[in-house]
């Protein structure tokens, strides 16, 4: 997967978002303060947001154009998204939410069959739950599986273990792996915490005020 | 309470009920356009929405009268199909509908607008048209307002009085409302005839709108 | 001379120094017009001024009734002034049978039917007709009593579109709204937008009578006599006739 991010620019009130890059490793980690822009620039990627400027794509297609006035609906772009609430339906229950946005006929291959999902993300025995039922880990699984479950070909992570104590982090952590290894997902794993990002990303950009300012493999970065 | 005063209970809440189903399509489209959609002229339509709650009901009426009445754009038009609308029980839904609309709307258009829009924007993400993502997820959010909505239509509606006096007449049978009755029974002289009426039109609009403040007002789970 | 005596009247008035005062005539809608013209006139030459409440006679009634402020009351019909009278709210020996009137069936001035009797008006072709409220207003009251000696009223009554007094009746035809309708022959007079059917007459058609009378919590009692004297004298007279009303004697 190469995600290309050409000259965009998202004004944001106190400074604007000018990313100018390519992310194309398994595992990104954008890391920076908060107010640095990164759920921006998430949105920005999904869909959610429009860019005054720039262009962006994704292996073959467009995602948006500012120039021709393209913007290819989030629906359209198979790019799941965990924000930091998770944002899980509170009207639906667990089931409901996961099969929200599961499509049979995108499932490629074995991993992605909503059988094998819950299964590797241990929640087959909350699926009659109402979702606000849930401990903060339980939502954070049915969070991630939910975006899994519609066969995304990117998965954007905003902040995912920020309101977990480091209990709770230590237990999630390897569900992360799981969905690296078993769905072979890309994944851009946004968040202000550099410990999180040590033993999972291939790369980590480094978001200060709107600019990636800071670029590499994640002990050199993060050294710092 | 006489069989004729039943009556004109019974007409007056089929005729709400009527109106308010009615309104509901066309008031939830608008409500959720309002509050989640800009468009140039916008200002416009949302003033243009709650002008029956400030202009004098019987100059809604009189504006009724002359789009309805048989010499007017949308009566003549009607007519031709066969349909009768001023001075007749159409008259007083369509008053009604029109007073009630409103109510509607603001109480909804609040109700869509508390919707959390991340749960909208995760909707679209999960491949969601925008068609979906109302139906499943910004309806059923704003549910509870919306019925809240409704209520107070109803409520509004069986109160009605100046616009429907108007644009239907008091006809008994046909047109009386409780609202009108009473008016008449003032008329008359007959104030004494007038209180079954009185009581039994608060004590409907009192469960009504107690049902929708609790609707509204109760915690989600 | 009236003129000598009005004369020494407002010469009086100036020694004595009495300022003009205000009536309040709470008047039947059908006289709207004609008292609107009377009214003008009396001003000129008397300097009292007069205040008009036009309504149906049973709801100036009932306001009199309630105390509110009035003068002088002139109503379509006598039931109303009996009613006050009853209650001791007339002031006695003031009372009279002023004006009559006939009934009219009217069409819209462009309307393609005309009915030729009041019988036509239960054919299927007159779907709506506009009253006066038949129960309490003076012009419906009448127009009730008419049909229901003809034995009409049954197969009318359905299609009576009832109306808070006899000028929204008129109003009501002249729209378009309604198919036909009965009013006084006054108000078809004043109205171009309507035209006359038929002329109610014969032994059938009601005994209207306008009667006239002094409430008798006038606060101006004297000013209000004068008014109903000059009501009954030839100048006004000749207003009512003029538009259409019948001057009892």
């Amino acid at each position: 997967m190469k995600l290309r991010l050409d000259q965009v620019r998202l004004p944001l009130g106190a400074f604007t978002l000018e990313i100018d890059a390519t992310f194309d490793r398994l595992i990104t980690g954008v890391f920076g303060p908060s107010g640095a822009g990164k759920t921006s620039l998430l949105d920005l990627i999904a869909g959610l947001r429009r860019p005054s400027a720039g262009k962006g794509q994704m292996d073959d297609t467009i995602l948006f154009d500012a120039g021709v006035a393209l913007h290819l609906p989030p629906r359209f772009r198979r790019i799941g998204y965990v924000p930091q609430d998770l944002a899980l339906f509170p009207h639906l229950n667990v089931r409901a939410n996961l099969l929200y946005g599961y499509r049979r006929q995108f499932v490629e291959n074995h991993s992605f069959t909503f059988p094998h999902v819950i299964d590797v993300m241990e929640i087959s025995t909350l699926l009659e739950r109402s979702v606000t039922s849930l401990s903060g880990g339980e939502q954070q699984r049915v969070g991630f599986a939910r975006a899994i479950l519609s066969a995304p070909r990117l998965l954007l992570l905003d902040e995912p273990m920020s309101s977990l104590d480091s209990r709770l982090k230590t237990r999630l952590i390897p569900f992360l792996h799981r969905i690296r290894d078993e769905f072979r997902i890309p994944f851009l794993y946004v968040t202000h915490d550099a410990g999180e990002l040590g033993a999972l990303c291939d790369e980590v950009l480094v978001l200060e005020r709107g600019h990636l300012v800071e670029r590499g493999p994640p002990g050199k970065v993060l050294s710092l | 309470m006489t069989a004729e005063a039943w009556q004109i209970v019974f007409f007056t809440i089929k005729a709400s009920a009527l109106s308010t189903l009615l309104i509901l399509p066309l008031g939830i489209a608008v409500a959720w356009l309002l509050a989640r959609r800009d468009w140039p002229g916008k200002a416009f339509v949302e003033t243009a929405v709650m002008l029956p709650l400030f202009v004098p009901p019987v100059a809604t009426g009189l504006l009724l009268l002359m789009l309805f009445g048989r010499k007017g754009p949308i009566g003549s038009a009607l007519n031709g199909l066969g349909l009768e609308i001023v001075f007749t029980w159409r008259a007083v839904v369509i008053a009604c509908a029109v007073m009630s609309f409103p109510l509607l709307v603001r109480t909804a258009q609040t109700a869509f607008q508390e919707v959390n829009r991340r749960f909208e924007d995760i909707a679209r993400t999960l491949g969601a048209s925008e068609w979906r993502v109302f139906a499943t997820i910004s309806l059923p959010l704003a549910a509870r307002g919306v019925v809240a909505g409704a209520v107070l239509a109803f409520a509004r509606a069986m109160g009605e009085f100046g616009a429907t006096a108007v644009v239907a007449g008091m006809i008994p049978r046909k047109t009386m409302t409780i609202s009108l009755s009473i008016y008449q029974h003032i008329q008359l002289g007959q104030d004494a005839a007038a209180w079954p009426l009185l009581l039994v039109s608060m004590a409907i609009v009192f469960v009504t709108v107690l049902c929708g403040q609790i609707i509204s007002t109760r915690k989600r789970p | 001379m009236k003129t000598k005596a009005l004369g020494l009247f407002l010469a009086l008035c100036g020694a004595i120094n009495c300022s003009a005062a205000e009536l309040t005539v709470h008047a039947a809608a059908s006289l709207s017009d004609a008292m609107k013209e009377i009214g003008a006139a009396y001003e000129k030459e008397n300097g009292d001024k007069l205040q008009f409440n036009f309504g149906a006679s049973n709801m100036l009634e009932r306001q009199i009734e309630e105390g509110a402020p009035a003068d002088v009351f002139l109503s379509a019909d006598e039931a109303k002034m009996d009613a006050l009278e009853k209650k001791g709210l007339l002031l006695s020996g003031m009372r009279r049978s002023l004006l009559s009137n006939s009934l009219v069936i009217v069409v819209a001035a462009d309307a393609a039917a005309l009915p030729e009797s009041a019988a036509d008006l239960a054919k299927p072709d007159y779907k709506k007709i506009a009253l006066a409220e038949t129960r309490s207003v003076p012009a419906g009251i009448y127009a009730r009593a008419y049909l229901e000696k003809l034995g009409l009223w049954d197969s009318v009554s359905e299609k009576v579109v009832p109306t808070e007094n006899v000028r929204a009746a008129l109003a009501a035809i002249e729209s378009g709204n309604v198919d036909a309708g009965i009013v006084y022959k006054t108000d078809a007079l004043i109205s171009k937008k309507v035209k006359v059917a038929v002329e109610i007459s014969g032994a059938e058609a009601p005994k209207i009578s306008y009667p006239v009378g002094v409430v008798k919590s006038s606060r101006e009692p004297e000013r209000a006599k004068k008014f109903v004297e000059y009501l009954a004298g030839p100048a006004a007279r000749i207003v009512f006739e003029k538009f259409g009303f019948i001057v009892m004697r």
